[in-house]
């Protein structure tokens, strides 16, 4: 009797191992933030994590009172439950990754729909919003945190330049250097048309590299380059030419020893390059550049970079959209560029990526967009583990 | 650890019959019952049986991909279909029998069916024509090998011997499908456009667990011969998640589409029949079961 007693509490311990995990429903997790309307469209820029274990999303959104993406804001706690969202005032738009951290807020850059003029946010881990600061210059197309300021390229429509500024955190604007885009309507259609979201997804992008210099990918001399410059000097120091708009770098991330993740495209094929070398001082083609051609990607794929640590070893980890509709992850020895592994996200209905972020726990929150019923453009959120990353990029 | 659990079973049955017959040993009893009253106090039986099962999971924690940001999450809930699929089972009884009490241990090989649908509305208010309504019907199923320690009570011991019995299981997985079908009705496409997709079948044991539950039920045995036809009901209740905590999401093409595994109990009517053989003394001379 003692015995069945005995197996009987084993059971109950056995038994109760599986009950709900907390940890787990942290640790991964899939959830498509859904809006009932039948019109309405939402589409992520980027992701944060918060302190409190939650995330912070900014994305875009359809609005009736302008051409432009109007601003999207929500919140989600650690377990991906939706917690609030805040349609921004129409009068600001086209939102532009990243959400940037300083000093425990996060910022972003938008402009407004009127004026275009460039405006700064700041919210707090809550998605709060504060006033906008005006920044000045216009049609903000790409941002980095820089030190405790933030780099800022833009595009000045009025004098047809491409323009890189360093901005504080309070919206002063403390350097600043235009470069031309070239002469004509035609190299600057390709730069609205991205605005609008009517065209092309350019990659705009701009950074510093560890030897000071910043870099830019915009339109420089009738064609997309990633250019290098000190701020300085009236031509930038070094350019990596592509193909006006049908070629260029996709993405571009410096790695250590001035090497670079990179990942570029022409006419439609895309390539990716997990430890290239760039030529930072002179003029070269990106169609030199080589690199493992992906034709399971979409023509001109959006591709996003981060260097993650998995199991002690530094990845790159590349995430990009399949034809299939699918968000492809792709992993490489950051010092050696060898391929590692895969992992494909989303199935069923077409997901398409915004962005990665490593999280506190050691895994990796993907943020996409996925068309509900195949057709509803809506916000996505897929929360790996440390375990599932492990496990297919080790 | 979860594997071992059979065995422990099958060794704690074991050592529970052993110390029941060394309890056994003749001693001096006032009253000398004849040789076939004494012999009738305990038998072991063996025998199979089969049947039907009906099916309740019902949630114990609810979990979505689908996140609602302007409706209420309660308008896409999943509601489950309560004892409407029928499954089925065979079963291999091994019971010991002493004095009105029977220890049985009857491993099972079970087949069960659930399922659940929601619904999903987009709509604009400012126009009826723009309105989309999808179902969702997921059925869900099992395979597990039950592994229960049953405990029984004949009522009555004649020919026909009614009795009730109760006791604990643990079910081990040994495999899951889900299918998914979709239908809806489009009122965007020019007209009323509704339509029905194929279903989507996937494999879904990474979803589910092995789990633990109690049992109870009612049975009547009927001695025919020198073997017993048993026909019974009984009820399983689990007593812990049958859902996988950790693979709720895992499954890329159940995500896709919004679906994302509740944690569930799982709740079964039990219905078989089947016929048990005596192990000891069984003889054509002597009818060992008539009484």
């Amino acid at each position: 009797m003692r015995l069945i007693l005995i197996a009987f509490s084993v059971f109950i311990f056995i038994g109760c191992s599986n009950d709900s995990d907390p940890a787990a429903d942290k640790a991964s997790f899939t959830r498509i933030y859904d809006n009932n309307k039948y019109n309405a469209s939402f589409y992520p820029i980027d992701i944060k994590q918060t302190p409190d274990g939650g995330y912070l999303i900014l994305g875009g959104r359809r609005i009736d009172n302008s051409s432009f993406s109007g601003i999207y804001i929500m919140k989600v706690d650690e377990f991906g439950g939706f917690v609030s969202e805040q349609e921004v005032d129409e009068t600001f738009v086209n939102p532009i990754a990243p959400l940037m951290v300083n000093g425990g807020n996060y910022y972003f850059f938008c402009m407004t729909s009127v004026g275009l003029q460039t405006q700064l946010f700041k919210l707090d881990a809550e998605g709060i919003l504060s006033e906008p600061i005006s920044v000045g210059g216009s049609y903000p197309a790409a941002a980095a945190a820089d030190g405790n300021n933030f780099a800022l390229l833009s595009y000045d429509n009025f004098n047809k330049q491409t323009v890189v500024s360093v901005v504080t955190p309070s919206g002063s604007i403390t350097q600043s250097k235009g470069f031309s885009i070239g002469a004509g309507d035609a190299v600057e259609e390709p730069i609205i048309n991205h605005f609008l979201r009517t065209g092309k997804q350019i990659p705009f992008l701009v950074g510093k590299v560890a030897s000071g210099q910043y870099y830019f990918n915009g339109f420089y001399n009738y064609t997309l380059s990633l250019a290098f410059t000190n701020l300085n000097a009236d031509e930038p120091q070094g350019i990596v030419q592509g193909q006006q708009d049908d070629g260029g770098l996709s993405q571009v991330i410096p790695l250590d020893g001035g090497k670079f993740a990179l990942a570029r495209f022409n006419f439609g094929d895309n390539y990716f390059l997990p430890n290239a070398s760039l030529n930072t001082s002179g003029i070269s083609s990106s169609t030199d550049l080589g690199g493992n051609p992906f034709p399971e990607l979409i023509a001109n794929a959006s591709v996003k970079i981060i260097r993650v640590t998995i199991n002690s070893k530094k990845v790159v980890l590349y995430g990009s959209d399949t034809k299939s509709k699918q968000i492809a992850l792709l992993g490489y020895d950051e010092s050696t560029g060898e391929f590692i592994g895969s992992k494909y996200l989303g199935f069923s209905n077409p997901f398409e990526i915004s962005s990665i972020v490593s999280t506190t726990d050691g895994g990796l929150a993907i943020c996409g967009t996925t068309y509900v019923a195949g057709r509803f453009p809506r916000i996505c959120l897929f929360k790996l583990s440390e375990e599932a990353i492990v496990e297919s990029f080790q | 650890m979860k594997r071992l659990l059979p065995l422990l079973l099958l060794l704690s049955i074991t050592f529970a019959v052993n110390a029941q017959q060394k309890k056994k040993k003749p001693g001096g009893i006032a009253s000398k019952p004849s040789q076939q009253s004494k012999f009738l106090e305990k038998q072991f039986w063996l025998g199979f049986k089969a049947g039907t099962n009906l099916s309740e999971a019902s949630p114990i924690k609810r979990y979505t991909v689908t996140t609602p940001t302007n409706y209420a999450q309660a308008l896409n809930d999943k509601v489950y279909d309560s004892f409407s699929k029928t499954g089925s089972q065979a079963t291999l009884e091994a019971t010991f029998y002493y004095k009105g009490f029977s220890f049985s241990v009857q491993p099972t090989y079970r087949h069960s069916r659930f399922a659940y649908s929601n619904k999903f509305q987009w709509s604009n208010p400012d126009n009826s024509a723009e309105q989309l309504i999808l179902n969702y019907h997921q059925e869900q199923k099992v395979d597990y090998a039950d592994f229960p320690l049953i405990v029984k009570y004949d009522i009555l011991r004649n020919k026909i011997r009614p009795y009730v019995q109760a006791g604990v299981f643990y079910s081990l997985l040994i495999n899951a499908t889900k299918s998914v079908k979709i239908s809806g009705t489009d009122f965007a496409s020019g007209g009323t456009n509704q339509f029905a997709n194929q279903a989507i079948i996937v494999g879904a044991k990474d979803l589910f667990d092995n789990y633990w539950g109690l049992m109870a039920g009612a049975g009547m045995d009927y001695n025919l011969g020198n073997v017993r036809v048993v026909l019974d009901v009984s009820y399983w209740k689990s007593m812990s998640n049958i859902s996988n905590a950790a693979n709720r999401f895992s499954n890329d093409r159940l995500a896709g589409i919004g679906d994302a595994q509740d944690d569930l109990d799982l709740n079964n009517i039990v219905i078989s029949a089947g016929v048990l053989f005596p192990m000891r003394f069984l003889s054509n001379s002597f009818k060992t079961l008539d009484r």
